[in-house]
Formats: C-alpha cells, structure tokens, sequence
C-alpha cells in the first residue's frame, strides 16, 4: 500500500523540464490564446451596435453601483451594529439597525436580482441584433468570399464566436463590473476604518501575485502542450474510427491499440502536471484568505488591546468579512478578464465579416428585364480573382443561339466553373463582355436575370424539409401541382410516389433515406419548375449507377428542351449530344465545334475523349 | 455514474488520500471561526495578550496546515482522475477495436471520437473535482452547522430551518432549468443548422433569389432563441438573490437573539461573530452548490454514453485459436461460395440472396452491377467483416468459419471501395499492408499498382506525407496506392472492390496486366464494363441474385441487363 502511495511521485517529470517539444513550436500561438489585434475598436463598435440600448444599458450600470454598494454596506453596518448597540447593550438601537440593516439587504437582492434579468435581456436582444446583421451580412457577400474561406472556419465565427460575445454580455460584464467597483469599495472602507490594518491585509497580495505568477508561467505551457497532445489523440481516433473496415481487414488492431496508448500516455503525464500545478491557485488563495483572516484576527488583537488605532472587535469583524471580499473579485477579475478577452477577440472576428467588402448591388438604372430569348455570348472574356494575377479564364469567345446546347469540356483547373460563375453573375469579367439577348451583362438588373435562368448545381443541395419544399424552393407560390408535375418532368415522380410518405416524405440532414441519383432527380425537378430560358447545369462528377444514370440523361434532355443550356459535361452523352462543345485548356479556349467535327481533329478533345469519357 | 466508481476502484487509495486531506482541510476551515471566537473571547475581551497570541499562533499554523494539505489533496486528485481518464480512454478504444463491422456502424465514427475526448475529459473533471470540492461544500455546509451548535445551540437552530429549505429550493431550480436549457440548446442547434445551411448552399440561395426567405426562416429561429434564453436565465437569476436574503436574515436574527442572550450572558460577542462568520461561508458554499448540480448532470450525460459504448457488445468472431484450422497460408485461392445469403441488421430485405459461385485457383472473376446490388458485400463476407446469415464459403477447402479470422484476413489483399489513407509518409501507407515489407517489395508492388512513377515525380518521393498534413492526392492516385498496400502483402486471393473506378483507360489496363502476372485469385467488382471485359469470368448482380454469368461475348448476347448497361456507357440509347 505505502508503494501505492508513492506512485504518483514516479509519474514522469520529462514534461516539466524547460525544452520545448519540438513539435509544440510549431503550433501557431494564435490557435491557442486569443489574441486581439485591436481592442479598443473592437469595443467602440460592440458599442455602436449596442447603442440601441444604451438607456437599459446605462439602468444596467446604476443599478450595478446601487448593489456594490448595498453589499459592502450590509457587513459594514453588521459591524457597527456589535461596536455600537451589541457590546453596549442597546436593544433600541439595535432594532433600529436591523430594519435599515433589512431594507438594505432586501434591496441588495432586489437590485441584483433586477439588474441581472435586465441584462441578460437586453443582452439577448443585442445577440438577435448581432446575429440578423450577420446573417443579412453574409447574402450581400460576393461569392469570391465563401470560396476564399474554410465552412469549418465561417460556422466558428457565426456560432462558437457569437456565443462568446453572448456570455459575456450576459453575465461577465455585470461581474467584471461589479468586481472592480466591490475591490475599491472594500479597499476605501477598509481604509477609512483602519489604514494600519488594510495595510497588513494587504500584505498578502505580493505572495499572491507572486504565487499566480510562478504557477500560471508553468500552467501555460502545459495547457498548450495538453492541447497539443489532445488534437493529435483526436486526429489519430478520427482517422483509425473512420478507416476501421481498413484496420480490420488488415488485421492491425492491436498496432493501432498501442499507438493508442503511447498518444493517451502523453497526454496522461502532461494532463496530470497540468491538473496539479493549476489545482494550486485555488488552494493558495484559500490558504492566503486562511493566513489573512489569522493575521487580521491576531494583529487586530494586539491593536485592541494596545488601543492603537481605534480598532475595534466590530472593525476586525468587518475586516474578516472584507478581506474576503477583496480576494474574491480579486480571483474573479483574473476569470472574468480571460473571459472577456475571448469575448472581445470573437467580436473581432465577426465584424471582420460585417465590415467585409460587399458585393456590387443593383443599381435603379439597371435594366430589368422580364423574358428573354436566351441569347449568349461571350465576346473576348478573360477573367482574374482580385487577389491573384494570373488569368483564369484568357480570352474567351463563343456564342449559343437561343435553345442551344453549349457543352465546355476540360481538365479539372482549366476554368469551365469560372465560365458558370460568370454567366450566374457571380463574378463579374474582367476583361471583354457578356451579351445577353444583345444587353450587356453588366448592365442587367441581376436578379431579374436570375429569375430567367434554372440551375443544377454539381452537389444537389437539400434542406431538412419535406420533398415538396425541397422542390418547391426555387418557385415558394408554385402549386402542388405544378410540383408533381416538375417532379414528373423530371423522372422523379415514380421513386417520390414509392416512399411511404411520398411527396411529404421529410428529408433529414445529411440526405440519408434517397439514394445520390435521386438526389439529382429532385435537383433536376426544382429546375423544372422555373419557366427559364437559360439552363445553368454542372455535372456531378460522383459514378452513380448505369440504370439511374439513363433516367438522369433523359430528365435533363427534356429539361434541356426549349432552354439555351450551359453545361459543363462529364458524360458523353451529354457531349455528344451538344451543339457545340467548348474545349478549354488552361484558360484557353483551344478547340470548338460539334462531337464529329472534334473527334476528326487530332486535338486536345481526342485527347481528353479517350482519358475521360470513353468507356469501351 | 455507479459504473464510474469501477473505474475510480483501482486508485482506491490514492483517492482515499486525497479524500483524507481534503477532510483535513475542510475540517481546519470549520475550525477557524471557532478559533477566532475564542480569541475574541479569552484574549481581546479578557485583555490577555498571551491568548491573543497563543490563538494566533494556532491560526497561523493551521492556514500552513491548509496549504501543505491542499497541495497534497491536489496531487493525489490530480493522479487518481488522470489515471481514470487515461483507463477509460483505453478501455474504450480497445473495445472500440474488438467491435465487429456490424456494432460498429451503430455508432457513428464522429460522434465515438467525441466520446473518448470530450466525454471522457468531462468524467476526468468530474472525478478531480470529486475529490476536491464536491464533498467538500455539502459537509462544509453540514460541519458549519454542527460547528455553530457548538459555539451556540440555540441559535444555530436558525440553520436547521432555513438552510434545508435553500437546499430544496436550489435542486428545485436547477431541476427546472436544466430542462429549460435543453431548450435552448434545441433552438441554438436550430439557428447554427440554418447558418450551416445557407453557408453550403449559398449559390443555391442567390441563384433561386431565397435570401429574404432565408433570412425571415432565420429570424424566426433567432427570435425563438432569443425568448427561450432569456425565459430560461430568468429561472436561474433568482436563486442567489433569494438564497442570499434568507442567509441574510438569518444573520439579522443572531444579532437580534444574540444581543438578547449577551444580556443575560448566555451568549457571548465572540460567538455572535463566529456564527455570522459560519453564515457568510454557508452562502458562498451554496452558489458552489449550483456549480455542482450543473457540472454533475453534464457528467451523467457524458457516462452515459461512455457506457452506452462499453457496454455494446460484439459477438466474438474468433475466441478458441485451437480449434481453428491453423491455416498459415492459403496455397491455392480457390473460393467456393455456396449458397450464402446475408441480411445487415439495419435492412428489411436480404443485401444477398442465396448466391452460389466458385473462383478457381489464379483466376480473374469480375462482378458488374448497380449500387446496392450486394457486391461489396460478397467482399464483406469473404473477409469476415460480417458473418453469412446462411450458407457457408469454403477457401482450399475450408469453412472460413473454421479459419482464425486473423489468418484469414493475412492471407487476403482487399482494396476497399474509399481509399482511406492514414496521415504518414507514402512509404508507412504502403508498409500498412506489410510491416515487415523491404524496400524491393514495396517497389515491386507500387510498379504493379502504376504509381511509381507519380510517387517518384514528388520532391520527398517515398517520404513525401500525405493525409492531412500532406499533398493532396487526386482520386485516381489514392486508389492506386491502396492498391499497392494491398499487393504488398502478396496475396493469393485479390479482391479489389470498384477500387479501379477513379483510373483512366490505359492506367486500368496496365495495372489489370499486372495483377494477372501475379498469379493469384482476383475478384473485383466494378461499374465499368471496359473493366469487366477482360476478366475469365464476369456475374451480373441485380438486388442480391445473381442475374447471370459467364464472359463478355456470351452476356452481351444474352443478359439485358448487362447490354443495358453496356449501352449507358457507350453512348447510345
């Protein structure tokens, strides 16, 4: 038993030792703390955003001052009430005490209990605010934006980020507030008191700075560690978890339980220097708040009885009850001011996105247009990202007569979704132009072009929704009817029908419960049901069966009837059918003409047509 | 939370210690307001000096006590729930490991990763607050009232009615608000999955023109949010200011009674002081209190499905090594299925039905067929990832379920359909397949597959990284490395599940060549007429059954289906 209680002494003390991992610097500091690069702008604007509130804001903070005060007063008055009527046997005016002493405390909750509904209320009404801004923020930002960025990054600003900047309003601010007014306020009492006796109260404060500083400087670089040894435990269980059909059928099982366990010792030894070195803060202010309250006490006594000072035993009683009082904001400032940091640093990031350049908006000269025939060409068009010099898309012209199938083929790189993005208007060219039915593109009122063209996007996106509304999406006054019947243009109508639901069939998130094909099906419907002239379609790229494949072809050629369409193709059926095919070749636009007329050519397309799309 | 303490068993002792020490300290705490009521009492009011001191002197000592306990409370908390963390990480991956495929897919593999992080840190707090704090404030608040008994029976008595009732009233609170919480984490959920959503389909949005739509569906949800927080916090606000007035009364009432008492010396200053000082720390016990009930529900939460895991359990597919056919190499690869059928645990129909087939010895057989008309689930049951629900397969002889599984799956290369790559050089992907592989193998292997050439052409050729971290390979590349991992272990059986389908034409042939050079049984299922065509053997599947069978001139005269398909793919209708 004895060695038993030695064992942890023996744990290994490697991870102690000055030399950092070598790894570990290379972890990028801003991952792990958050740093704000400008603070105090940061909060100028939280305040303009705020400002709206400001009268229940500014009720917030009077009512704050009222409860700092009413709390330090209610140990004050306790004191003075044993100095003056307890030691002196004054039951009158005692009595006297204790109703100012009730009408204090009562208020004392009632101001605590008033300011912090207040806040939390006008703090979630601050949050509705933020999150609307956000949200309206993120459609009036060009596409150039979310292609830039990570999903995984953005959703972090707009939900871990927005929560942050929740808490804080919701309580940090009040308790930071409050804490510093209690520290003052306790400090110029217990001043005013007795100057000798603050001045020893305060004694301890260096030990404890002192003692914070030496445990934190050895906390940090543990935490971090920590951290780092968590993410890579976490990378390697996602990896083997996601890839266990590969382990299983590869008999490592036991290969990777002990590299399991070499990851889950390192964070063990680390996890247990952390967890003990940070367990010490609390312990040293509990053992400071024990040797002061001995000092006080003892001290005090002295002072008493050598009636220096004017102490006396309600001033050491005040004291008692004071001296904790300063430690705990002391403690909860060191809290909050982490909290609040991280708060601010959240802030940041997502006024980043407000104050985001945003995308050209329609101006009233724009002209609106209400059908067209479904003219396109691109005359001369080369394109460049604002970031970026190199052109993606080099001098480009073509033409597609009204009803016309366009097919552009090519590598992956070579600019074929910069082609749709153009069209979409979700870039605009840099260079030549874009004629639509003869009105050049810029100069089109862009959503009323929108509501002329359909699009198939490569991922069929659906929503957590029934498969009506799915469908419905792209026309919310479309009819049921007028559903079915896009469902049944497009091939979708038999499978939908077959689901124990049918159309109220309610899809869940991840698109479980239809098949990838079917997907497409009901992309191919929410199509249908625009009355477009212009057909935007990107190819999914992802091998679906043969059978379901043959379904899709059909649905898209009766979707491609009577619309000029802009396809980029992956199918050869798709490019065989085309009335012209658009070959490009990094940026380039290198070869044009129908299927026959290419193949004849000893071109890039024969090229591109034995590696891509011959099967046989 | 009973199944924790199983855990907890091992560091008995080191918990006991921990224990030991925080009752010291506690006890030292409770002590103190005594031992300055006595100070006030012998020393301050009876003007002795040498009490003042001597209890001073107490005090000093027990605040070093304190600390010296503290910190040692600390080191044995801290070891006892690292090594809990550390048992329960393990115990739970190793079983994790021991699943057979079928219980594994009733996790999903996200949401087992959280398990053995978050989940388990949070039982890890959970025990190292155990063992510091969360005995402490219930036996604080109950010692500060046996200890004020001691200082002044009767009017500690103010305790036994009032803080019984805090009690109550705070489980009541936060019995409440935690259901309102799980509220707003609902309505939370709800706004960031529509962030999420108009993130994905962005283009979606601004091509259909939703974003009044979107952002109308996202203020409703916003606003839901919004009126459930607020109606939630409410609940919770209003327990310290409540708690605080009573606790505050109380005081009141000692300073009442008591000065009643000092006068007709039944009570002294001393103790009057010393029970406001027991109040004080009562309520700052209390708001710990809330903390308590908070972090101890969220423990419970994560326990429960860090059993849910442990105590799943999986059939074992191979117990008894002895009474195995030690099959140390399989010579020949002949595979006869007969008649196997196979239903997985989650489907309603059979994923094959009753099929019957024999694959002789260095023979190439090909599977063609729609998704989910049970081909990779042949796969599945020749390796053992699932077991036949009827039937039986025979490989040189031998009923596979008479194989040590692990010899079994020895002996066989499978390419799976998703080429999974671990994080690590090019060079440890392949040596997976073979750790004791020597660098000719693997070069010989990774010729075969037809990716040498790609591999040599990076700057960090065989050491280059890749997963994560590292370069990113296209989906033809990946297949072709999980190929050559497979080819380095030189099997005698190959099944290569649609692992071909992310190659070009020439590639596929080449690499198809190789394999035949090999000399070994080859079954691979595949899409792509172009790769069936030149198998010894082609099976047409359609919904589990075999619909057809023989080679590429026969079917296409004979099977539909098969000329349906071969049509799809070569352009006409």
């Amino acid at each position: 038993m004895f060695k038993e209680m030695l064992k942890p002494f023996q744990v290994s003390r490697q991870v102690l030792k000055k030399k950092e991992n070598e790894e570990l610097t290379s972890i990028k500091v801003s991952e792990i703390s958050n740093t704000t690069k400008n603070m105090s702008t940061t909060l100028e604007k939280l305040w303009k955003l705020m400002s709206e509130w400001k009268n229940q804001i500014l009720i917030v903070f009077g009512l704050v001052i009222i409860s700092s005060g009413l709390g330090l007063l209610g140990p004050l008055m306790v004191g003075l009430g044993i100095d003056h009527y307890i030691v002196n046997f004054d039951q009158l005016g005692l009595l006297w005490l204790l109703l100012g002493l009730a009408l204090i405390y009562i208020l004392h909750s009632f101001t605590v209990w008033y300011q912090n509904i207040l806040m939390i209320k006008t703090s979630q009404n601050i949050i509705f605010k933020m999150r609307s801004v956000l949200f309206e923020k993120l459609h009036r930002l060009p596409l150039s934006f979310f292609d830039k960025r990570q999903h995984g990054e953005l959703m972090s600003r707009l939900t871990n980020d927005i929560e942050n900047v929740s808490s804080m309003l919701n309580s940090s601010m009040i308790q930071f507030f409050s804490s510093v007014l209690t520290l003052i306020g306790t400090v110029s009492i217990m001043i005013w008191l007795s100057p000798l006796l603050t001045l020893l109260t305060f004694s301890v404060i260096p030990i404890l700075f002192i003692g914070i500083k030496i445990i934190t400087k050895h906390t940090s670089k543990l935490y971090k560690k920590q951290q780092y040894n968590m993410g890579v435990l976490n990378g390697f269980t996602e990896e083997t978890l996601s890839g266990q059909q590969i382990i299983k059928v590869f008999s490592q099982e036991n290969r990777v339980i002990s590299e399991f366990k070499e990851k889950n010792k390192a964070i063990y030894e680390v996890g247990f220097w952390a967890q003990t070195i940070a367990g010490f803060i609390p312990k040293l202010m509990n053992t400071l708040n024990f040797f002061n309250y001995a000092f006080i006490a003892c001290i005090g006594g002295i002072f008493i009885l050598y009636n220096i000072g004017g102490v006396t035993i309600g001033i050491i009683l005040i004291f008692l009850e004071y001296s904790r009082q300063f430690i705990r904001p002391l403690n909860e400032l060191a809290n909050q001011w982490n909290s609040l940091l991280s708060a601010i640093a959240g802030a940041e990031r997502v006024f980043e996105i407000i104050e985001e350049k945003e995308d050209r908006q329609d101006k009233q000269t724009y002209k609106e247009i209400s059908s067209i025939q479904g003219e396109i060409i691109f005359s001369n068009v080369s394109f460049s990202y604002e970031d970026d010099n190199s052109e993606v898309l080099k001098h480009i012209s073509f033409t597609a007569k009204p009803g016309e199938t366009i097919a552009i083929v090519g590598p992956t790189g070579a600019g074929k979704t910069t082609i749709i993005n153009l069209i979409a208007c979700f870039y605009d060219v840099t260079e030549g132009d874009i004629w639509i039915d003869g009105y050049q593109l810029m100069d089109l009122d862009r959503n009323s072009l929108r509501k002329q063209m359909a699009f198939v996007l490569q991922e069929p996106f659906l929503f957590e929704g029934s498969i009506r509304d799915n469908i419905r999406y792209s026309r919310l006054t479309a009819k049921d009817e007028e559903v079915i019947e896009a469902a049944k243009l497009a091939g979708a109508h038999s499978f939908i029908e077959a689901l124990s639901e049918g159309y109220d069939t309610k899809l869940k998130e991840d698109g479980s419960g239809i098949s990838q094909g079917q997907k497409q099906l009901l992309a191919i419907a929410r199509a249908m049901l625009v009355n477009s002239s212009i057909l935007i379609l990107d190819e999914a790229t992802s091998s679906i069966d043969s059978i379901t494949e043959i379904t899709i072809q059909n649905s898209l050629k009766r979707l491609m009837q009577g619309r000029t369409s802009i396809v980029i193709a992956h199918r050869l059926n798709t490019v065989k059918n085309a009335d012209n095919i658009v070959v490009l070749k990094e940026g380039y636009l290198v070869q044009q003409g129908s299927h026959e007329q290419l193949i004849e050519e000893d071109g890039f397309y024969r090229e591109l047509y034995e590696s891509q799309f011959s099967y046989c | 939370m009973k199944k924790l303490f199983s855990f907890i068993k091992t560091y008995r002792i080191h918990a006991v210690i921990a224990l030991i020490f925080m009752f010291l300290e506690l006890g030292l705490e409770l002590l103190q307001p005594f031992l300055i009521a006595k100070m006030i009492d012998d020393g301050i009011q009876q003007q002795n000096i040498h009490h003042v001191l001597r209890w001073g002197i107490v005090l000093v000592t027990a605040s070093i006590l304190v600390f010296v306990s503290g910190i040692i409370n600390t080191f044995y908390a801290a070891y006892t729930s690292q090594n809990v963390g550390y048992d329960i990480r393990e115990k739970l991956y190793t079983h994790i490991q021991s699943f057979s495929l079928s219980v594994f897919k009733q996790f999903q593999s996200s949401s087992l990763v959280t398990r053995l992080t978050n989940d388990v840190t949070q039982l890890q707090q959970v025990v190292f607050m155990g063992l510091r704090i969360m005995m402490k404030a219930p036996f604080l608040i109950i010692g500060a009232i046996v200890m004020s008994f001691f200082v002044n029976a009767p009017l500690a008595m103010f305790f036994i009615i009032t803080v019984p009732f805090v009690f109550f009233f705070l489980i009541w609170i936060y019995k409440k608000a935690a259901h309102s919480f799980s509220f707003v984490q609902g309505k939370l959920d709800q706004v960031n999955k529509i962030m999420r959503d108009n993130l994905r389909a962005i283009r979606l949005i601004k091509v259909y023109l939703r974003k009044h739509f979107e952002i109308e569906r996202f203020q409703g949800a916003s606003a839901k949010l919004q009126r459930q927080t607020v109606s939630a916090f409410r609940l919770t606000e209003s327990s310290t200011p409540i708690n605080m007035l009573l606790m505050n009364f109380v005081i009141m009432a000692f300073l009442w009674f008591g000065s009643i008492q000092i006068q007709t010396d039944k009570a002294t200053v001393g103790e009057i002081v010393a029970l406001i000082n027991y109040t004080t720390r009562i309520l700052s016990f209390l708001s710990i209190f809330s903390m308590l009930i908070m972090v101890l529900s969220r423990a419970k939460a994560s326990a429960k499905r860090i059993f849910d895991v442990l105590d799943t359990t999986t059939e074992n597919i191979s117990t008894n090594h002895d009474t195995f056919k030690n099959l140390d190499y399989i010579i020949e690869g002949n595979i006869i299925i007969d008649h196997v059928s196979f239903q997985y645990a989650s489907a309603q129909t059979l994923a094959v039905k009753n099929i019957s087939f024999k694959v002789r010895s260095g023979e190439t057989v090909a599977i063609i067929g729609e998704t989910g008309s049970g081909k990779s689930t042949i796969f599945q049951l020749i390796t053992r990832l699932y077991e036949c629900s009827e039937g039986d397969i025979f490989i040189d002889g031998f009923n596979i379920k008479e194989i040590d599984v692990e010899n079994l799956r020895n002996n066989i290369g499978f390419v799976l359909q998703e080429s999974h790559l671990f994080t690590g050089t090019i060079k440890e992907n392949i040596k997976w397949g073979n750790p004791l592989a020597k660098d000719k193998e693997i070069l010989e292997a990774t010729k075969s597959a037809q990716i040498h050439d790609n591999i040599i052409k990076f700057r960090d050729q065989y050491d280059t990284l890749i997963g994560q971290k590292g370069v990113n390979l296209s989906g033809g590349q990946k297949q072709r490395i999980a190929i050559a991992r497979a080819l380095v272990r030189k099997p005698k059986i190959l099944l290569l599940d649609d692992s071909t389908s992310a190659l070009d034409l020439q590639t596929e042939a080449k690499l198809l060549q190789s394999i035949k050079k090999m000399e070994c049984t080859t079954l691979m299922s595949t899409q792509k007429i172009s790769t069936a065509k030149n198998a010894d053997h082609i099976l047409v599947m359609e919904k589990g059954e075999i619909a057809d069978q023989g080679n590429h001139d026969q079917l296409i005269h004979r099977s539909t289906l098969y000329q349906k398909i071969y049509e799809s793919q070569n352009g006409k209708e």
